[in-house]
């Protein structure tokens, strides 16, 4: 800026259309010293990971170990499942709270912004209680049958992790959905319903075209989140549900092999960076 | 309003309470609960009793608390510094420099936790930075992760600031550091405020890279949870999560009272 | 102190767009220039390429004979207030308005005083110590102005200031500018409005901006009763304009023949006849024009009668009629020589 001259041309974007005050720096130069530090403490040692991986045989052995193809199905078919679970779940719960509204939902929408707050291991600790062999639900069915033992046992099964992601990973479609829908005009819903419309009808034909950007932005959101997700996964304490963050865990570990945990590390960042740039591109387009 | 009948609405009420009560709601009363009892074979908890909080609060849990305070306080403050001269240093920069600074800092969200804890892991227990087996090496990769987050709040808030107060402050004859100080940084107040606390809650809860990286001494409070749980104490470890859950929230609560006595609109 | 401002040739561009274009203007010191055209006519854009948010594509701007061109806004020593207000929202009034002097490094001891000066010259002394967000909008005009005369600016740019307010309020703030302008008689004003009224009342000169270009300047009567452009004729007032042709003694106007002044107008040519319709009266005279009422108005205390000749709608700002010529009855319209103004340019039908 400082080197420009009066009667130079500027070209600015049309966002920012304003010139510049004229700086003694290149404005640049002010961003060196943030990247220097994220280069140091988190480009370096991703590159690393890279590298680590690149060892002689890491990737042929990985890639054709059964436990590795187990654990991609079971993360990518988890994750897809929960994401799933999640815009269903969240497109009907904020749509009640928003268009159904009864005395108290402000709390509840308050309530799910603290949830968000919460780590996420807390899920399967609570549902410990609940679905556990001792827990409350096989509690009540013993009291009621008289049987010794209760039916509930998936909780070790993708069947517990899935019910797990999807309890907490519902909130982070909740909130894009129910910013989407404070903007959208009550005024439309009225003059629909007084158009004759019945609710499903106006859900399926204003609603829901005005929370399609919000969904997509908030389901790839919890996509992300879900191929990345170890709390869940390791408080369930089931052998039988291994997926790639838990195989990096228990690779370097467990089980000291560095090069193989680097494997699949680039496996996953690969898989969730690649989704996470989708995300971005929705969310931008969207307005988010 | 969308459903005008009287039965259609308490339909839609009642379908609401029968997910949002047992899925949302269920679960932090039952970790609530059973942090205060001893037994749970059946429908209910039973034993009532106090002492796993009276364990909670000394030796072991202590410190893990104080660890998790520490560590979540030291991430929190560098992640804002960091994310906040990055967020304020793209805003000043062409499209494609902002669009390259704001990618890179938003890439920790994008690569999983475990992942970043086994790049620290990699990269700091060999030469020339040795920090595995210490503090630090948990608390760097708790900045790590935090700081996407810090960077992508500040910046959003960069951007909603309206210029006209930067221009107005100019047009006084105050320079851009001046103007930074004493109207950019009061006006983003809030903001920061804000992503304090979101990063605070995140180090708080923070488990997968921490999984990876603690040393014996320095040992979080989610990973203190885990241990509980992982061999059958689950009523301890309930305790520890409801105190987790609680200093979370009063660190939030805190943060949102600075933030309405900051907020100037 | 050296006060005024000039504009020389500045061109500003926003990616490949023009908004303004090659601006030659001079604001004497002590001179209230007032930029008056519709949005987008690039009035804005001039006094913010002054104020230096904006950086001139080509020609320089001169603040006191100095070339400032190329300084960044705070080295410019200028005043400004701006539409929103801009005020400091986390700042209490006091602390607004010696912003600028705290930010120029002026002599502590002084500051008060100064801040108090400024706060009593409008009227704002009793509000020091609220928040902006405790005052109504036209007490943060005045806080705003404040702020911008405490810093002892060479010239004060005014951008929009009174469109936020209220009409009553606004006509009060105008008077109120008027008074700060005599009592502060070396400070040069650039008043952006697209407001005819506040042009008229307070602007020594009056620079009519329209599509990026200077349209015509000079001063509030001089526009008003001899407009160079039908831009400036239309805009700065009510106009009829009516196409005519020019002829020895006169024009001719739907194949009347009416008498104005049309000293170098080649006989022959097409020209366009501007008469203000306060001007035009109802009954026989001199220069009449017969038509059909077509839309008669109550304005209070006159009435606008809406006449066509001739397939053109002339309009008559009549004193208050007893009686209301019914529509459709044809009346007879008239203007003196001396009120009507032959614009040279083309013709504009419509």
């Amino acid at each position: 800026m400082a080197s420009a001259s009066p009667g130079a041309v500027t070209v600015a974007a049309p966002a920012a259309p304003e010139a510049r005050a004229p700086r003694s720096l290149p404005t640049w130069v002010w961003a060196l010293p943030p990247v220097a530090v994220l280069a140091l403490v988190f480009l370096y040692p991703l590159a690393l990971v890279v590298q680590e991986s690149l060892a002689p045989g890491a990737y042929a052995g990985v890639l054709a170990s059964e436990s590795f193809r187990d654990a991609l199905v079971t993360t990518v078919w988890l994750a897809v499942a929960s994401t799933a679970g999640c815009l269903v779940l969240g497109f009907a719960l904020a749509l009640v709270i928003a268009f159904v509204p009864f005395p108290g939902g402000r709390a509840v929408a308050k309530f799910i912004d603290v949830f968000l707050s919460f780590p996420s291991f807390l899920v399967t600790l609570a549902l410990l209680f609940l679905y556990g062999t001792v827990g409350m639900a096989n509690g009540v069915w013993t009291d009621v049958t008289g049987d010794a033992t209760g039916p509930f046992r998936f909780l070790t099964t993708p069947w517990g992790v899935l019910l797990a992601e999807i309890t907490y990973f519902t909130p982070f479609v909740m909130r894009p959905l129910l910013a989407a829908f404070s903007q959208l005009e009550t005024a439309q819903l009225e003059v629909a319903s007084s158009l004759g419309a019945r609710p499903i009808r106006i859900i399926r034909q204003v609603i829901l075209p005005e929370a399609l950007p919000a969904l997509a932005a908030g389901g790839s959101l919890v996509l992300v989140m879900c191929l990345n997700e170890f709390g869940i996964v390791l408080f369930t304490g089931a052998k039988g549900v291994t997926t790639l963050p838990m195989l990096v865990y228990s690779k370097a570990i467990l089980e000291s092999d560095y090069a193989a945990a680097c494997v699949v590390a680039v496996v996953n960042i690969a898989l969730s960076v690649g989704l996470y740039v989708l995300y971005r591109g929705v969310s931008r387009r969207a307005g988010a | 309003m969308l459903v005008h009948s009287r039965t259609g609405r308490w339909t839609a009420w009642a379908l609401f309470a029968v997910l949002f009560v047992p899925l949302f709601a269920l679960p932090l009363l039952v970790i609530v609960a059973a942090s205060f009892s001893t037994h749970w074979s059946g429908a209910f908890p039973s034993g009532p009793t106090t002492a796993h909080y009276t364990a909670a609060v000394r030796g072991e849990s202590l410190q893990a608390l104080t660890t998790s305070l520490v560590t979540a306080v030291t991430a929190s403050l560098v992640a804002l510094t960091v994310g906040t001269w990055a967020a304020l240093a793209s805003a000043a920069m062409g499209r494609r420099g902002r669009r390259i600074l704001d990618a890179l800092f938003m890439l920790p969200v994008a690569v999983p936790s475990v992942v970043v804890g086994l790049a620290v892991l990699v990269a700091f227990s060999q030469p020339p930075v040795l920090l595995n087996g210490t503090r630090w090496i948990v608390i760097l990769a708790h900045t790590v992760l935090v700081t996407a987050f810090a960077h992508q709040s500040v910046s959003a808030a960069v951007r909603r600031l309206d210029p006209m107060y930067e221009q107005a402050a100019a047009g006084l004859g105050a320079r851009p550091s001046y103007v930074l100080l004493r109207v950019r940084l009061p006006l983003l107040l809030p903001s920061l405020n804000a992503a304090a606390g979101l990063c605070f809650a995140l180090s708080m809860g923070e488990l997968s890279a921490t999984m990876m990286l603690y040393p014996p001494d320095w040992l979080p409070l989610p990973v203190l949870i885990f241990t509980a749980t992982d061999r059958g104490s689950l009523f301890t470890g309930s305790a520890l999560a409801v105190i987790l859950m609680a200093a979370t929230l009063l660190a939030l609560l805190a943060v949102s009272r600075i933030r309405t006595r900051a907020s100037f609109r | 102190m050296n006060s005024g401002i000039r504009f020389d040739g500045v061109s500003v561009a926003y990616g490949g767009t023009t908004v303004l274009d090659h601006l030659d203007l001079t604001v004497e010191p002590g001179e209230v220039m007032a930029l008056l055209g519709p949005s987008g006519s690039g009035k804005t854009t001039a006094l913010r390429a002054v104020a230096g948010f904006v950086r001139p594509a080509s020609g320089r701007v001169f603040i006191g004979g100095q070339d400032v061109t190329a300084l960044p806004p705070y080295k410019r020593g200028i005043g400004m207030v701006v539409q929103q207000y801009a005020l400091f929202p986390h700042l209490r009034v006091d602390a607004n308005v010696a912003f600028g002097l705290k930010a120029q490094k002026a002599p502590k001891a002084e500051i008060p005083a100064r801040v108090a000066e400024a706060l009593e010259m409008t009227g704002m002394a009793a509000y020091a110590r609220r928040y902006p967000r405790e005052l109504s909008g036209g007490q943060q005009q005045r806080v705003a102005i404040a702020r911008a005369l405490a810093i002892r600016p060479r010239v004060l740019l005014l951008d929009e200031p009174l469109s936020a307010l209220d009409a009553r309020l606004r006509s009060g703030m105008l008077a109120e500018l008027a008074r700060l302008h005599r009592e502060l008689p070396d400070v040069s004003i650039l008043y952006v409005t697209h407001d005819q009224v506040e042009a008229l009342t307070l602007a020594d000169r009056i620079a009519v901006m329209d599509k990026a270009r200077l349209q015509d300047c000079g001063t509030p009567q001089d526009l008003y009763r001899r407009p160079r452009t039908e831009f400036t004729a239309s805009f700065v007032g009510n106009a009829n304009l009516l196409p005519v042709t020019v002829a020895a003694d006169g024009v001719l106007f739907e194949g009347a023949e009416l008498k104005v002044p049309a000293a170098d107008a080649t006989p022959g040519s097409t020209a366009t006849l501007c008469v203000r319709p306060h001007l035009v009266g109802l009954g026989d005279g001199p220069n009449a024009l017969r038509g059909r009422v077509t839309e008669v108005q109550w304005r209070g205390s006159t009435h606008r009668l809406y006449v066509e000749v001739g397939g053109h709608r002339v309009k008559a700002d009549v004193r208050e009629l007893r009686e209301t010529p019914a529509l459709g009855t044809e009346v007879t319209l008239h203007f003196a020589p001396q009120d009507a103004v032959l614009l040279g340019a083309g013709v504009a039908d419509g």
